[in-house]
This record gives C-alpha cells, sequence and structure tokens, in this order.
C-alpha cells in the first residue's frame, strides 16, 4: 500500500534516514536530526483528530514548533509527527485508551517536519457529545528535564523489546 | 416584570466593580428585562447561589464553566474577544529566585482564591517537577494581599490572574520580577444561560451588540474588553471544557 504521506524532505544537516511504518500498513522516509526543539514556555499544544486520527484543528503552538504550514497538517494523519524513537506499544496505549472512553496521559517525543523533535507531556481526552466520541482533544504540556530522562530510558527498552 | 438574576464570577479585578454595575443597567434598558445584580465575594457564596437554582445568567470561569454546563443546565452563549484567562507566576525582585528553576521544594506561594490560576500554575510548575504537594499555600484575601506577601518575604511566589497582576500600580510591580506569564489563549471566561430562560434571544442580541455604540463601549472599557462579547456555539464550548479537563491531572 502506498503512502498517504509524503516522504520527508532531506535536511540540510547531518541526518539518521528512516522508513517509518505505520500502523494502517503505509509507510514513508523520515529523517532524525537529533537536535532538540525547546518547548515553549507558558503555552499549550492543541491539536484535534476525528476517530480516524486525521487532524481537524491545531493551534498556533502546533504549528509553530512543527515546522509544517496549517495546510500541511490538517487533513492529515496524526502521525505525521510520529519520532521513529517512540514505541509502537506507547501509541497502541494511548488510542486503546482514548478509543474506551477514557483520558490517557504520557510523554511523548515528536518529529518535527525538519528532522528536529521536541518533548511534551501530552493528555488526550474523547470529545463526547450527546454519549457519541466524534473525535479526540490533545493537549500538550512543558515536561521536565527528569520525566524526559525517564521516558527517553523507558521508550529505548520497549523499541528495544519490539524489535527482539 | 419577572426578574431575572446575573450571577459575576468572583475573580475580577476590583476596578471592574463598576463596570458590571453598568453592565447590568444597560443591559436590563436594551433587553426590557428586570435582571438582579449578584457578585458574591467567594466560590462558596456562588455556588451557594447557583444551587439555589435562582440564577439564570452566569459570567463564569472556566474551571466552573465544566460542571454548570455539563451537570447544572447552562448553556454557554457569548465570550469576551481577546481576553483569555492567563496567569503570571512572580518572585519578588530582590528574592534569589531569578527563574522557575530556583524554586524549591518547600517554597510558600501566595495567591487569591482562584482555581483557574492554581490549575494553571501548577502546570507550570511542572517543568521544574513541582508538584501541589511539594509546595506550601498562603491562600490572601485579595491578590494585593498576596503580592504584599512576597514583597514582604512571607511567601517565595505569587500566583496572580494576568489581568490582576498587569493592574497593579507601577510601584508594585517594580517590586515583583515575572517567572513566567501563561499564553494559552483558547481558555476564557464565558457568558452562561440557564436552559430554560425565556428571553435568551434579546439577552444575546443585547451583549453581542454592546461594542456598536458609544454607551456599550464606555462600559466594555470599563470592563476591560473593549472588542466586546462573541458568540459561542455548543461546540465551541465543549471545546474549552475538553480542553480544561486535559489540565486536571
Amino acid at each position: 500500500m502506498g503512502s498517504p504521506l509524503p516522504d520527508a524532505n532531506k535536511p540540510d544537516m547531518p541526518a539518521e534516514q528512516i522508513i517509518l511504518n505505520y500502523h494502517d500498513g503505509t509507510s514513508r522516509v523520515v529523517y532524525d536530526t537529533g537536535v532538540e526543539r525547546p518547548y515553549p514556555d507558558g503555552k499549550l499544544i492543541v491539536s484535534r483528530t476525528d476517530l480516524d486520527g486525521i487532524l481537524t484543528h491545531v493551534n498556533d503552538a502546533f504549528v509553530e514548533i512543527s515546522g509544517y504550514d496549517v495546510d500541511e497538517l490538517l487533513g492529515k494523519q496524526h502521525y505525521i509527527l510520529r519520532h521513529p524513537d517512540m514505541p509502537r506499544a506507547a501509541y497502541k496505549d494511548l488510542w486503546a485508551t482514548a478509543e474506551s472512553g477514557k483520558k490517557w496521559n504520557g510523554y511523548v517525543k515528536n518529529l518535527c517536519k525538519d528532522g528536529s523533535h521536541y518533548w511534551v507531556y501530552a493528555t488526550v481526552v474523547p470529545n463526547v457529545r450527546h454519549g457519541k466520541t466524534v473525535g479526540f482533544t490533545s493537549v500538550r504540556r512543558k515536561p521536565s528535564r527528569s520525566k524526559i530522562e525517564a521516558a527517553i530510558a523507558q521508550y529505548a527498552d520497549m523499541k528495544q523489546n519490539e524489535e527482539a | 416584570m419577572t426578574t431575572h438574576n446575573m450571577l459575576i464570577a468572583p475573580d475580577f479585578s476590583p476596578e471592574r466593580f463598576a463596570g458590571w454595575h453598568m453592565f447590568n443597567i444597560l443591559i436590563q434598558k436594551r433587553a426590557n428585562l428586570n435582571m438582579h445584580l449578584n457578585m458574591p465575594a467567594s466560590y462558596s457564596e456562588q455556588e451557594t447561589l447557583v444551587e439555589n437554582d435562582n440564577i439564570q445568567v452566569i459570567y463564569a470561569n472556566p474551571f466552573d464553566a465544566a460542571t454548570l454546563i455539563r451537570e447544572q443546565g447552562y448553556r454557554a452563549v457569548a465570550r469576551p474577544i481577546g481576553k483569555s484567562d492567563e496567569m503570571v507566576i512572580t518572585a519578588a525582585c530582590d528574592s534569589d529566585i531569578n527563574s522557575l528553576e530556583d524554586i524549591a521544594d518547600g517554597a510558600t506561594i501566595a495567591m487569591a482564591n482562584n482555581r483557574d490560576v492554581k490549575l494553571i500554575g501548577l502546570r507550570l510548575l511542572e517543568a521544574v517537577d513541582l508538584e501541589e504537594s511539594d509546595l506550601n499555600w498562603k491562600v490572601t484575601e485579595t491578590y494585593q494581599a498576596a503580592a504584599r506577601q512576597v514583597i514582604k518575604g512571607d511567601a517565595q511566589i505569587a500566583f496572580f490572574l494576568s489581568e490582576i497582576f498587569h493592574s497593579f500600580s507601577r510601584l508594585t510591580k517594580s517590586q515583583l520580577n515575572v517567572l513566567i506569564e501563561s499564553d494559552i489563549a483558547d481558555i476564557s471566561h464565558v457568558l452562561l444561560i440557564k436552559d430554560d430562560f425565556p428571553d435568551e434571544d434579546i439577552l444575546i442580541d443585547a451583549v453581542l451588540n454592546m461594542h456598536n455604540d458609544a454607551d456599550g463601549q464606555e462600559v466594555l472599557a470599563e470592563l476591560g474588553m473593549p472588542e466586546g462579547f462573541k458568540s459561542m456555539c455548543e461546540e465551541d464550548a465543549e471545546f474549552m471544557l475538553d480542553l480544561m479537563e486535559t489540565l486536571m491531572d
């Protein structure tokens, strides 16, 4: 199956090239420069998706840190932000929890358009309207350095197990 | 003519007091209805008034809006334009706290009793590994009292509603060092109407058109919302409530 997301552009700086395989059977080439972008102080990064994980709303902070234009984000799969260091199990847990109507919290490493990344503490809630879930809201906050370090170690272990 | 009740959440700056009375007078004139203005001094007083089930219109803070909308039969109809609820964390200028990272476990935080401010402040402090239980809390009667506590050194940090902090005198602000100010934008107070309120359309019309003439503009200037109100649909309110929900833990 072809990928609905185009391959990422090769950054000007040295970067590792990786083929990311998504849960829906699609894949694309992404680049990881290893450069971390600082979380914008005082802000929340907010997005909404429909039930299929398609982005329907992104706030200014989301657009700014991701490096994409709004038009490159809306209508695209939320996994456009997936960083190759994130284990599949973390996303599986996120979606299983949210789809069961519960709130999910966790630390997430997101991939920017230019191959850099940023860490967030994300909370995902189902949007329940008149008793029916119609989508999901994700709000990210600035995580502490100690929590990021713990997540790096935990996700590296999880990745290793997934690849074993 | 029936007299309705309007309630204003108790977290407005003291200088807005007259503005809310002017707002109520103008609304009554334009919507041709009788409206009694309730300005509770505390959240517990607000809750009692709402529980007595005789409040038809509420200018509510976003923290309370969730319960009022989802459990108590109110609907959001308008919000102020360009006036989101933000908060400020400060230390005293002469203290050795110059950034959030300098705040130690056990520090004392002074603040007036405002749950939105506390919630957002705690979320900002997560970034430096501080939780509510790591800190001591001094709840003051007013934000001005919280400022005095920090300036005198009785507390190390203070939380303020941004609007109130920015309304402080130059002298007070010169003694406070802003460590961070939130920039959330999506969270604001909202005007709620009880589901069975009979004069809804005429009231909403009066509120949304307030900025269109000199009398209305004067009232809005007194309230610190010169751009007036914009209408909110059910989904606008639900979006804000979902966002608040993510901040709860």
